[in-house]
C-alpha cells in the first residue's frame, strides 16, 4: 500500500474541490463500492467516508432533511438522491482544457491516416475543449513515434516473444533488420527507448522508439550467455574554432569561448567524424590522429565535387 | 477544516439554486456556517468568493433592480458552472481517456486525470473497440506549461534570457501566440517585442524562468498568420539536393518530394532554418550533394573549406 498515499493532508480548498466532483460522479455510478470511489479520487477509504459525511451535510438553505443531500454509504455501497443542483460536472478548467488538447494532438499525431473516424472525432473534441480554455488553435504537439510499432513492442514484452525490427542506426546512417528481444520501455530526455537483448549485436541494447521503422512479431531463441565483446571508448580532444549554440547542444558543452579546449569520448568513430563536420569548421579535432586526417581527406574530396 | 469545505459546498448550492441575485445579508442570514460577528461573517464571505474563484466558479455580481441603488447580488449560472461538451459519444470518451495517458509521470497528470474524472461523471460508457492501445507520451521536464498557455489566452508578455546561436545571452519579451511540442522539444511562438515580428523559440534554450508581464493594450495576433502551420514547414524556399540510395533517412523524413535518379536520389526539402539544414547536410558527409539553393551551396562549401585547412 505505498502506493495510493491518502491526499488527506490536501488545502480546504483542494477538499472542496473534490467535494464538488464527487456528487456528479456518484449521481452516474449508483451503488459504486467505497473502496472503489476512494481510488478513483485517490484517497484513503477513511478520508473518503469523512468527506460522505461531510457532503451529507450539506445541501440547501434550510437544511431540513428535505434539503439535504441523501447520501448512503454505510453499506460500503454509495448511493445519492437530492442532489441535483450538484449533479452535473463542473467545467473543466484552464489547466485540464490544456492537458487535454495538447494530449488529444499528440495522439493524433500517432495514428495513421487511414483512421479518418478517429481523426475527425479527436479534431472536433479539441476543437469543443480549446474554445472551453479560450486558446483556438493555439497549440499542438506530435510525436514521430508510430503506435503500430509501440504496441508491438509492448505486446513482445507483456508476452516476453521475440520481435523483429527495422532499425535506424543514425551514426551510421543505415536501417538494418534485426531480432530482439524487448525487456521494457525506458523514457529519458524526451524520447522512448527499449531496452532489448539483440541478436545481431549479442548484447543488450537501447533502441530509441521513433528509429524503429517498422516491427514484427518473431521466434526467437534464448539470448546468448557468452559475454560479448564491448566496444571500446574513444577519447577524444577538440579545439573551439567559434563558439556556437549548436556546438554547445551537440557535445553538452555549455560554456564555451574561442581556443576552448575539451575531452569528450564516444563509442563510435562515426559519431565523432559526422559530429566534426557538422559543426562546419567552429571546432578542430585534435585527437585521435587518426581520424583527424580522415576528416581532412574527406572534407578535401567533398570539396572537390563542388569544384568540378 | 471541515467546517470550512462545508461551508463553501453550502454557499456553491445556495447560489446555484437560486435564479435570482441574492444579497450578501441574505447569504449570511440562511447560508449555514457564518457565524461569528458582523465584520467576521463579511470577512469570511469575501475570502469564500475568492476562493470560489480560484477553483474556477464563476461568480456572477448583479442587482435586482438596475433604478435603484440596491445591494449588490450574487449569483453562479448553471450552464456556465457545468461542463458543456455538446454531445459527447462513447468513442469520443474513449479517445480523451487516451488522450489523458499521455501525461503520464508528466506535470499535467493530475489535471489530466481531474479532467477525465469530470468526464466520466458524464455516464457515458465507454466504446474501447478499434482503438489504438497506446498513445506517445508527453514529456514536459519541469517546464510551466498553464503559465505559458495562461499568457498566450490573455495576451500576455513573458519575458526570458534566450541563448543565441552565438551563444550569447539575450532577454527577449515576447507575447506568446502558440505553444508546440514536436521531435523532442518544446517551442514557443510568439511576437518579439523588439521587432515587431513573429519569431520561434525553443524552450530548452531558456534560461531560467519566465517573468509574466501585463500585455500591450491593444494585440492584434498578426495577419495572415496560420497558426495551425505555425511550427510546420511552409512557405519557404526548398533546397534540392541529391541523397545516395538507402542513405540519409534523416533528411529523407524533412523531404516533400523525391524522385530517383540512378544510384541517387533527388529530394526537395524546405529551409526552415538554413543553418540546421547545412550543419545536416554536412553531418551525412558524401552521401548528399547539394544542388541549390546557391546559399546554401556557398555555405557547405565554406565550411568544408574551413575544415578542410584547420585539419590539414
Amino acid at each position: 500500500m505505498v502506493k495510493n498515499i491518502p491526499k488527506s493532508a490536501a488545502t480546504p480548498l483542494e477538499r472542496t474541490s473534490r467535494l464538488l466532483d464527487l456528487v456528479p460522479y456518484i449521481s452516474t455510478h449508483q451503488g459504486i463500492s467505497l473502496v472503489d470511489l476512494a481510488k478513483v479520487f485517490e484517497v484513503s477509504t477513511n478520508q473518503m467516508i469523512n468527506d460522505l459525511t461531510t457532503l451529507w451535510m450539506c445541501g440547501l438553505p434550510g437544511y431540513t432533511p428535505l434539503e439535504l443531500m441523501d447520501l448512503d454509504f454505510e453499506s460500503g455501497f454509495v448511493t445519492i438522491r437530492n442532489a441535483t443542483t450538484l449533479a452535473r460536472p463542473r467545467s473543466i478548467t484552464h489547466e485540464e482544457g490544456v492537458a487535454l488538447v495538447l494530449g488529444l494532438d499528440v495522439l493524433r499525431s500517432g495514428i495513421s491516416a487511414e483512421r479518418t473516424d478517429l481523426i475527425e472525432a479527436i479534431t472536433s473534441l479539441s476543437e469543443r475543449i480549446a474554445r472551453l480554455v479560450n486558446l483556438p488553435l493555439a497549440l499542438s504537439a506530435s510525436s514521430d513515434i508510430n503506435l503500430e510499432v509501440t504496441t508491438l513492442v509492448k505486446e513482445a514484452i507483456s508476452h516476453r516473444s521475440g520481435l523483429q525490427i527495422s532499425y535506424h542506426s543514425l551514426y551510421k546512417d543505415e536501417i538494418s533488420e534485426r531480432a530482439v528481444l524487448p525487456l521494457e520501455m525506458l523514457e529519458s530526455q524526451g524520447y522512448s527507448y527499449l531496452h532489448a537483448y539483440c541478436f545481431t549485436a549479442l548484447d543488450f541494447r537501447h533502441f530509441r522508439i521513433d528509429r524503429i521503422k517498422s516491427a514484427k512479431s518473431a521466434n526467437v531463441e534464448k539470448p546468448s550467455t557468452t559475454p560479448p565483446i564491448s566496444p571500446e571508448k574513444i577519447v577524444f580532444a577538440v579545439k573551439v574554432v567559434r563558439p556556437t549554440r549548436d556546438v554547445a547542444e551537440r557535445f553538452q558543452e555549455p560554456n564555451l569561448e574561442a581556443g576552448t579546449v575539451f575531452k569528450s569520448s564516444s563509442f563510435s568513430q562515426h559519431w565523432i567524424s559526422r559530429s566534426v563536420l557538422a559543426s562546419g569548421g567552429a571546432i578542430e579535432l585534435l585527437t585521435p590522429a587518426e581520424i583527424r586526417s580522415e576528416l581532412a581527406k574527406n572534407a578535401t574530396m567533398l570539396l572537390s565535387r563542388y569544384e568540378e | 477544516m471541515s467546517r470550512k469545505s462545508e461551508r463553501l459546498i453550502n454557499l456553491t448550492i445556495a447560489l446555484l439554486a437560486t435564479k435570482r441575485f441574492i444579497t450578501k445579508s441574505e447569504i449570511l442570514k440562511t447560508v449555514e456556517g457564518y457565524e461569528g460577528s458582523s465584520e467576521s461573517k463579511d470577512r469570511m464571505f469575501e475570502r469564500d468568493k475568492d476562493d470560489l474563484r480560484s477553483l474556477g466558479i464563476e461568480i456572477e455580481v448583479g442587482t435586482f433592480d438596475p433604478l435603484f441603488n440596491d445591494e449588490a447580488g450574487y449569483r453562479i449560472k448553471q450552464e456556465r458552472y457545468q461542463l458543456d461538451l455538446g454531445d459527447v459519444t462513447p468513442l469520443e470518451i474513449s479517445l480523451l481517456s487516451l488522450a489523458a495517458q499521455a501525461w503520464q509521470g508528466a506535470s499535467l497528470d493530475d489535471a489530466a486525470q481531474r479532467a477525465l474524472v469530470k468526464l466520466s461523471s458524464l455516464g457515458i460508457a465507454i466504446d474501447e473497440a478499434n482503438l489504438p492501445h497506446s498513445v506517445p507520451f508527453l514529456s514536459d521536464e519541469g517546464l510551466d506549461i498553464p503559465k505559458i498557455t495562461r499568457a498566450i489566452a490573455e495576451h500576455q508578455i513573458l519575458e526570458f534570457t534566450y541563448r543565441n546561436y552565438d551563444l550569447s545571452l539575450e532577454s527577449r519579451r515576447v507575447v506568446p501566440i502558440g505553444l508546440s511540442a514536436r521531435s523532442g522539444y518544446w517551442y514557443l511562438a510568439g511576437v518579439d517585442q523588439s521587432i515587431e515580428q513573429v519569431r520561434t523559440f525553443r524552450l530548452d534554450r531558456v534560461i531560467g524562468t519566465f517573468t509574466v508581464k501585463k500585455g500591450p493594450k491593444k494585440f492584434e495576433t498578426p495577419e495572415n498568420l496560420d497558426l495551425e502551420n505555425l511550427f510546420e514547414r511552409v512557405k519557404n524556399i526548398n533546397a534540392v539536393i541529391d541523397v545516395r540510395r538507402g542513405k540519409g533517412t534523416s533528411l529523407r523524413a524533412l523531404a516533400t518530394s523525391m524522385k530517383s535518379i540512378g544510384e541517387w536520389d533527388q529530394v526537395e526539402i524546405p529551409i526552415i532554418d538554413i543553418k540546421s539544414l547545412s550543419a545536416l547536410i554536412l553531418w551525412h558527409g558524401d552521401d548528399v550533394y547539394v544542388h541549390s539553393p546557391m546559399e546554401l551551396r556557398q555555405i557547405i562549401i565554406s565550411s568544408l573549406k574551413e575544415i578542410s585547412v584547420t585539419h590539414g
